[in-house]
Parts: structure tokens; C-alpha cells; sequence
């Protein structure tokens, strides 16, 4: 409430170029000092800690330890998205064309799953996937194994409950791109001579691209940074980046190689973000929530 | 004939199968650790040999755990009302406003949404080691607000872009004063929109665990944090019986959302 009188004042009083800026000074405050400052000032750390120079991006990029966690880190994030990307489709085109009670229903289902808090659903894949979850037991009971399979603190156990995560983040901007397509399209090609495959192939997958696209990035860089379910899903061996952080911080204390894996990570995320900004615009890149 | 189901013929039975198939997928987990939670055995197997109500008596026996809860709802509550705010006043500045930078401001408002949060976890955390700030009400309030915001503005700027200002106008024009406007026609109007941002900050503090993994102190933890830090020593049926009670949560404000939306005119 003071802002909007303040916006009245400080438009009479502020230069007219100003005009509807001052409203957004609060956030813009909060941000700069607790968001801008701390994350500037921890990047800066990479290259003035322990001593300034570069060392801190000649040891990330020289040792094949850290090597193998960036490495380890864009293997399972392309694999989660490509097999995100496999289960979403369908799913995406069955609610945008199935009767409306069971789209309506599993869209439920996919809310359901999506608000659940991150570590209930990280903690039943602990409990399924584990040495005597319901998994094992289950394939042993049917004879189809002799003992149980390693299915956690590895490759597995993370790729599944990653993608178990991920995929309302793939469904929700395909079943709406799919939604909004012209069946009359279709129509007109198959009036051409084109068979189903070829309208499949050349109709609508190209005028699903932007919704792919938009699906694809997102959960491709969700998935390079995340921390949770790769820290209680996997295991020592394949260490993704942003566990090499908190490990770096919490255990070595080590500020100065923290900092480039971050400007590393948040390159990297935010250069695959200005793309999808640039092909696709804002909407696309926000449309999670 | 490829968006129309009942022509898709074979393909039909492809695409209802693996729906299905992938909503069982995304609905098993939780059904099965909602079932545990009432199950006896400590190992967590399944199906349960009996039925009890043990691990919800250890829960509420606990203090940490109810201390825990307490915590991440004030804290929620907290950023729920200071994300609302701050974003029902950015977005007007992004709405109304014409001003050099505005698009770059936008971008740098709704960065902490798309970025890393571990970067923002250890940045933040490196900084309030300074401002002794780390493990208090007041960090968590902080650090949670510059999550939830950028669900705030986006959820406003919505409601706000698709309210006619006119009429805004035309209440100052019979008399009102301008900030009477906009209490009495703006903000009412957009209603939906402020519901919307309190409800995902509020969703945005509850379910964090990221940022307040590294800002927990002993004596002040987050629910996800007590959760988080208990998996890392053993699988206890007590953690789904925490579950249980958030996914009764979840369900519960999806039914309200739900009725909210109805009540709505299309």
C-alpha cells in the first residue's frame, strides 16, 4: 500500500523515464543483496581463492576425477531426458486426444504426483529400488532372478527417480502444444496421399518441435542441477556436479574450487536457457508452474 | 485423423496402454508408502504382515519431528505473505511501468526460478556465514522469499496483464482516489492471482530442501531437512508415515484448487 502511494508521489516528483519503476525497488533490493551480491561473490571466490589466478579452472579442467563428474553429470541428464522424452510423448498425445474423463483423470494423477514433496517421492523410490524392496522380492518370487538386483546408489536407482520426477516437466508443454494443433492440418495432408507415418513424421512432429523444445531444456538442465535425488539415489561412483559442490563445501571447504564448478553449472544452465529464450521466447521457458 | 481418438485404430490401444501404464507408474509410489506407513514391519516389507498405527505414535511422540513441522509451516506462512507482497508490487512496476531495462528486470527477477538452487544454496550460505545469518528464522525467511518470488510475479503479472486498467480509470474518474481504486477494484479483480502466489510460495517454501540443507542448524530444521538427514542414516517407516501425512496435505489442497477453480466463471 505505501508503494502505490509512493508510485503517485514519486511520479510527480522522479523524471517521467522512471515512470512505474519504483513498485519494483523492494524485490529488486532483496534480490541485489541477497541474491546478485551472494552469487557474484561467490563466483569471484573461484579465481581469488586460495591465491588469484586461475588455478582453481586449471584443476576442475585437469583432473580426470572432476572430469569424470562432469561427464557422469551430462550422461545421466541426457538420459533422463531422453527417456522422459519417450514416456511424455504419448502420455502428452493421450490427454490431448482421449475422452475427456480419463485425460482429466490421469491429469490428476500427474498433478498428484507433482506436488508431492520431493523427498516422499525420492524416499518410496529408496524403499522400492532397495536390496529387499518390493522390486527384488517381487522378480524373485517370480523366479525371473536368483538374488536381487543392484537397482540403488547407482546409474539405476538414479535415472529412475529422476525421471519419475521429471516428467510433469515434459507432459505439461507437449500436451499443450499437441492441444493447440489444427486437426484440419492433418486432414489437408492425408487428402494429399500422405500415410499415417508420413503425417506423423512430417506433420506432426515438426509442429510439436516447440513444445519438445521446450520440454527437453527444461528437464535437461533441471536435471544438471539437481542435487536431492542424485545424493539419496546414487552412488559414490557417479557423482553428478552439484553434489561435487556441496561436497566441496561441506567436507573440504573448498571456496575457490565450489566457486568454478558453480560458474561452470550456472553457464551452462543459463547459455541453454538464453537458446531456448531465444527460439521458443519467455513463455515457453516459464511455463513449469 | 491422428488427433481425433477414435480414429487412431491400433494406435489407440498403444497410447491408452502406455498412459495407463506410466499413471500407475507415477501413482505406485506413493500408494505404496501411504500403505507402510500403516504396515509393521520396521523393514519396511510388502505386503505388510499386520496393520498398525505404531510409526504415527513415534511420530507425534517426537518433538523434533512436530518442531520440525512447526517450523517449515511459520517459516512457509512467512514467505507466503513477503513473496505476495513484493511481487504484487514488482508486478505492477512490470506491468504498468515504462521505464528503460524493464525486460531485464523481468529476466533478472525470475532468474532464481530457472538457475541451479545449489548455486544459490552455497552462495547464500557463504554469505550469511558472515551475517551469521545460518540457521535462523530470519535466513530461512530470506533465502525461501527469493525462491517463491518469481512463482509470485508470474502469477500475478497473469492476473494483472488480464485486467483492464480502464476500469481502474473509470473508478477514478467517479471519485476515487487512486490507491481506492486499486484497493477496491484492482486488487479484487485480481484476486485469483493473489491466491495463486501465496499458495505457490507458500508450496515453493514448504517443500524446499535444497538452500535449507546447507542453512540448517541443529536447533532450527526445516521438515524436508529432518527428512533428508534421517535418509541418510536409515529407511524408517516413521518417514512414511511423515509421508503419508504430506501427501494428505497435497490432496487436500488440490480438492480446494479444485473447488476454487470451479467456483470461478469460466
Amino acid at each position: 500500500m505505501t508503494t502505490m502511494t509512493l508510485t503517485r508521489e514519486a511520479a510527480v516528483r522522479a523524471p517521467r523515464r522512471m515512470a512505474g519503476f519504483w513498485p519494483t525497488s523492494p524485490a529488486l533490493m532483496l534480490l541485489t543483496v541477497f541474491f546478485v551480491a551472494p552469487v557474484l561473490g561467490l563466483l569471484l571466490r573461484s579465481v581469488l581463492e586460495p591465491q588469484p589466478g586461475l588455478q582453481n579452472y586449471v584443476e576442475v579442467f585437469g583432473s580426470t576425477t572432476y572430469l569424470r563428474v562432469f561427464v557422469n553429470t551430462f550422461v545421466v541428464a541426457t538420459i533422463v531426458t531422453v527417456v522422459t522424452l519417450m514416456l511424455a510423448f504419448p502420455v502428452a498425445w493421450f490427454l490431448a486426444v482421449a475422452p475427456r474423463r480419463w485425460a482429466s483423470l490421469l491429469f490428476a494423477v500427474i498433478l498428484l504426483s507433482m506436488w508431492t514433496n520431493l523427498l516422499t517421492r525420492t524416499y518410496a523410490w529408496m524403499v522400492l529400488l532397495q536390496r529387499t524392496g518390493i522390486i527384488n522380492k517381487t522378480l524373485m518370487g517370480w523366479g525371473l532372478i536368483a538374488s536381487p538386483l543392484p537397482l540403488i546408489n547407482n546409474l539405476t536407482g538414479v535415472t529412475v527417480g529422476m525421471t519419475y520426477i521429471m516428467l510433469p516437466f515434459m507432459v505439461l508443454p507437449l500436451q499443450s502444444t499437441i492441444r493447440s494443433l489444427d486437426p484440419a492440418t492433418f486432414r489437408a495432408a492425408s487428402l494429399c496421399g500422405a500415410n499415417r507415418l508420413q503425417v506423423f513424421t512430417r506433420v506432426f512432429l515438426p509442429l510439436a518441435v516447440p513444445g519438445i523444445g521446450a520440454g527437453v531444456l527444461m528437464v535437461f538442465v533441471m536435471s544438471l542441477g539437481y542435487f536431492v535425488t542424485p545424493a539419496l539415489l546414487g552412488g559414490t561412483s557417479n557423482m553428478m556436479l552439484a553434489e561435487l559442490i556441496a561436497q566441496l563445501v561441506q567436507s573440504l571447504l573448498n571456496w575457490g574450487l565450489a566457486g568454478a564448478a558453480a560458474l561452470i553449472l550456472l553457464v551452462v544452465s543459463l547459455g541453454i536457457y538464453a537458446v531456448q529464450f531465444r527460439f521458443f521466447g519467455f513463455k515457453a521457458a516459464g511455463e513449469v508452474e | 485423423m491422428l488427433l481425433d481418438f477414435n480414429r487412431l485404430g491400433g494406435l489407440r490401444v498403444a497410447l491408452s496402454a502406455i498412459a495407463f501404464l506410466v499413471g500407475a507408474f507415477l501413482l505406485l509410489p506413493i500408494v505404496v508408502i501411504v500403505l507402510l506407513s500403516f504396515g509393521s514391519s520396521r523393514y519396511l516389507q510388502f505386503p505388510p504382515p499386520a496393520w498398525t498405527l505404531r510409526w504415527y505414535e513415534e511420530l507425534f511422540d517426537n518433538p523434533d519431528w512436530l518442531a520440525s513441522f512447526a517450523t517449515s509451516f511459520e517459516i512457509a506462512v512467512v514467505v507466503a505473505v513477503a513473496a505476495t507482497l513484493l511481487g504484487l508490487m514488482a508486478s505492477f512496476g512490470l506491468a504498468r511501468g515504462r521505464f528503460p531495462g524493464k525486460e531485464a528486470l523481468r529476466a533478472l527477477f525470475l532468474t532464481p526460478m530457472v538457475m541451479p538452487v545449489v548455486v544459490l544454496a552455497v552462495a547464500l550460505y557463504a554469505f550469511f556465514l558472515r551475517l551469521q545469518l545460518n540457521g535462523t528464522f530470519v535466513g530461512f525467511v530470506i533465502a525461501h522469499t527469493i525462491i517463491a518470488l518469481p512463482f509470485a510475479i508470474i502469477s500475478i503479472s497473469n492476473a494483472l496483464e488480464g485486467f483492464d486498467k480502464s476500469i481502474e480509470d473509470a473508478a477514478v474518474l467517479c471519485g476515487a482516489s487512486p490507491l481506492e481504486a486499486k484497493l477496491r477494484v484492482t486488487l479484487p479483480a485480481i484476486r485469483s492471482g493473489l491466491f495463486g502466489a501465496a499458495i505457490f510460495s507458500f508450496l515453493a517454501s514448504w517443500d524446499e530442501v535444497v538452500v535449507a540443507i546447507f542453512m540448517a542448524s541443529p536447533d532450527l530444521q526445516t521438515l524436508p531437512v529432518r527428512i533428508f538427514s534421517t535418509l541418510q542414516q536409515d529407511l524408517s517407516p516413521v518417514i512414511a508415515a511423515v509421508s503419508s501425512i504430506l501427501v494428505a496435505l497435497t490432496v487436500l489442497l488440490m480438492a480446494v484448487a479444485a473447488i476454487f477453480r470451479r467456483g470461478k466463471p469460466a
